[in-house]
């Protein structure tokens, strides 16, 4: 599905992401865990065309995202609030992300409901423009605009961050779901060990720019990264 | 915007340099310092009626200090003091320091100058914290500021058609009170200080974000604008701008301030000296591209915080594009309508009118969307457009040159061989070529575009 070969940006002379090799499989769900500033969020922009790397490229389903755009048909991202057009109401929102893909706005309302457990009430028909919902509530729209999209690839930054106990369980639960149901390669970051062992079954460490490991979730691993980090500070 | 306020600063330094003359113009009869006096009150309620429009609170600053070891004095005094750099009050003395060198410091002497001058600004510091305290304490909607224009204009009919009374005589007589006894102005900084109390104990007492900065609570609808579906991807675009217009308060002071430029033509067309085609066609640009220049030269700033996901979601570029000119052409159209009645003044105003509405449409649409190109400024929405010079940079200033320059470089060395309509003929000529070779130059920009947007991204990134 995505294919990354000698991808490097620097910064001022600092190195942020430097990977000479790396190959995500069709249906696979990676997670990227590193500590801040290890470069996390720039690769997810690469990988997206938002920065232009210094050197190497990322393809995308054959074609280097840099040059074609027909990533954007099958790629559904969320890494910030940036993503979000804060001025509209969910519901406007979600009309207009569906639009992008050909879906009426009867059919994106037909999808809506299938998200009211992950909502919990407190997204659709509150008379708020997105810019008045708090973080966590943001990053509900943020995701379920993703899944609008019916992406082949989705990517999320961070998902677990600022949203409430019982919606990150749901969220695990559904990005398990899709990944087994629909076959949807999925790219998540998160500094919860926990969650991303738990949902991914491959693992990229990251550490100043660079992927140092690359595992297999397996019953260790979570011992394996905690141990990690415990050394790093 | 830059271009509007720097316009409008140097419109008060001229009209500052030739008071005397002006008045001694329009009140032959009278002396001119008695005339000055005569003003004031009613430049002052004026004054009063544009801070409330205009004037912003300067309240969000303090966050960062509120839970830090600093006294609340000290906050409101940073607050207060913060706040007073602002046009409203540079004006005021701006327009009469002036007047009062070179009328009342050779006529009356250094005393009776310090007296009219901090009297002048005993009052506008008053006006100033007056407004501040009044718009944190009542939420003046639209009604009252009506009420209060219309009251404000009852009492100028009252003074100057049915000479019922006269607030111009009042005026005249206390600031000439004041010259005679200048003792008296520590009176104006006395009741300054008043209400720079009033404020600070108003502040004083209700010191939190939440009661001071009025959020908007109101119930917002999910709503679509009907006509603008049939344009496609391009339309939807569209349609979401004119909600960012409306529904934030930069943009929407934007707007406010073009419509208020609609008025524009009334200085020049009233004057019998402009009877040229000249200046119809510098206000006509104005006119009907005011939206084109006002809100295009901020552009794609207007969509900085939500930039990435614009580059990431499934939008073409040229779609983007088009979106824009489906908004320019909408603004535009809408001014040429609103400028029709100025044909009161010959039907040659509203040809100049169409034919500069051609040129906006296309020339300055390419123009404006070729800065936008190299615009990498974040813009936050939620503040006021006035006096606002957040991403305002070279690109703006340099914008300005071609945008000013352009139709007069075409017209006038026609008009300099007796040719005037042969001058505006090659504006309308230019206009529309421009406008139906759109589609190569479209093409150009959205080249541009894909190579910048990287760096627009980018900048846009940085708060």
């Amino acid at each position: 599905m995505i294919s990354i070969s000698n991808l490097k940006k620097t910064y001022n002379g600092v190195t942020v992401v430097n990977i000479p090799e790396l190959f995500k499989k069709k249906g696979e769900t990676i997670g990227l865990v590193g500590n801040n500033g290890a470069g996390k969020t720039t690769l997810f922009r690469m990988m997206l065309d938002l920065i232009r790397p210094d050197s190497g490229e990322v393809i995308s389903d054959g074609k280097n995202v840099a040059e074609s755009e027909n990533w954007k048909d099958y790629t559904a991202s969320y890494l910030d609030e940036g993503f979000l057009i804060d001025y509209l109401t969910p519901e406007e929102y979600f009309h207009f992300i569906g639009g992008l893909h050909n879906k009426t706005k009867t059919q994106v309302d037909a999808e809506l409901p299938s998200f009211s457990e992950f909502f919990n009430g407190e997204i659709l028909n509150k008379g708020k423009y997105i810019r008045d919902l708090s973080k966590g509530n943001q990053t509900k729209v943020g995701v379920a605009a993703c899944l609008i999209q019916n992406p082949q690839l989705l990517m999320l930054d961070e998902p677990f961050a600022n949203i409430d106990p019982s919606t990150q369980i749901r969220l695990k639960n559904m990005i398990k779901e899709i990944s087994l149901e629909k076959h949807i390669t999925t790219i998540i970051s998160s500094h919860d060990l926990n969650h991303i062992t738990e949902v991914c079954e491959r693992i990229l460490l990251m550490e100043k720019g660079e992927i140092i490991k690359d595992i297999a979730t397996n019953s260790n691993t979570l011992q394996e990264l905690e141990q990690y980090f415990s050394v790093l500070s | 915007m830059a271009i509007l306020i720097l316009y409008i600063l140097l419109n008060v330094v001229v009209v500052a340099f030739f008071l005397d003359e002006i008045l001694k113009k329009t009140n032959p009869s009278q002396d001119i310092l008695y005339s000055f006096n005569g003003y004031i009150i009613y430049y002052f309620l004026m004054d009063l009626l544009l801070r409330f429009q205009m004037q912003e609170l300067p309240t969000l600053s303090v966050r960062p200090y509120l839970h830090l070891r600093i006294k609340k004095h000290q906050l409101i005094n940073y607050l207060s003091l913060t706040s007073l750099w602002t046009t409203f009050n540079i004006t005021p003395v701006l327009l009469s320091l002036p007047l009062l060198i070179k009328i009342v410091l050779p006529q009356q002497g250094p005393a009776q100058f310090w007296g009219l001058l901090l009297s002048i600004i005993g009052v506008t510091l008053s006006n100033h914290f007056f407004s501040l305290w009044i718009k944190r304490k009542v939420n003046l909607n639209a009604v009252w500021m009506l009420i209060f224009l219309g009251t404000l204009l009852l009492f100028v009919s009252l003074d100057f058609y049915f000479k019922l009374f006269s607030i111009s005589t009042l005026s005249a007589e206390l600031f000439t009170f004041v010259v005679a006894s200048p003792l008296f102005s520590f009176l104006f900084l006395f009741i300054a200080f008043l209400v720079y109390f009033l404020n600070y104990r108003y502040l004083k007492s209700n010191l939190y974000l939440e009661e001071l900065h009025t959020a908007d609570s109101s119930h917002k609808s999910s709503t679509e604008i009907p006509y603008l579906n049939r344009f496609g991807k391009a339309g939807d675009l569209a349609g979401n701008e004119l909600k960012l217009i409306l529904r934030n308060k930069r943009p929407r002071s934007v707007i406010t301030m073009s419509l208020m430029f609609m008025f524009y033509g009334l200085i020049f067309y009233t004057n019998p000296t402009f009877s040229g085609y000249a200046g119809i066609v510098f206000c006509g640009m104005f006119m009907t591209g005011i939206f084109i220049i006002n809100y295009g030269q901020f552009m794609f700033s207007w969509q900085s915080a939500h930039f990435d996901g614009i580059l990431v979601s499934k939008v073409n570029a040229v779609d983007f594009f088009k979106s824009k000119f489906l908004l320019f052409t909408l603004f535009s159209s809408l001014c040429f309508i609103l400028t029709i009645p100025y044909v009161y003044f010959g039907w040659k105003v509203l040809i100049v009118h169409f034919v500069m509405f051609i040129w906006n449409l296309g020339v300055n649409t390419l123009l404006v969307l070729y800065f936008a190109n190299q615009n990498y400024r974040r813009i936050d929405l939620s503040k006021g457009a006035t006096f606002n010079w957040e991403g305002v940079g070279a690109s703006q200033w340099i914008l300005s040159i071609p945008l000013l320059l352009a139709p007069f470089i075409l017209y006038l060395p026609m008009s300099l061989l007796g040719y005037p309509e042969g001058g505006l003929a090659a504006i309308a000529i230019i206009g529309l070529f421009f406008m139906f070779s759109r589609e190569i130059w479209l093409s150009k920009l959205v080249k541009k575009f894909q190579e910048k947007r990287y760096l627009i991204a980018e900048g846009f990134r940085n708060k």
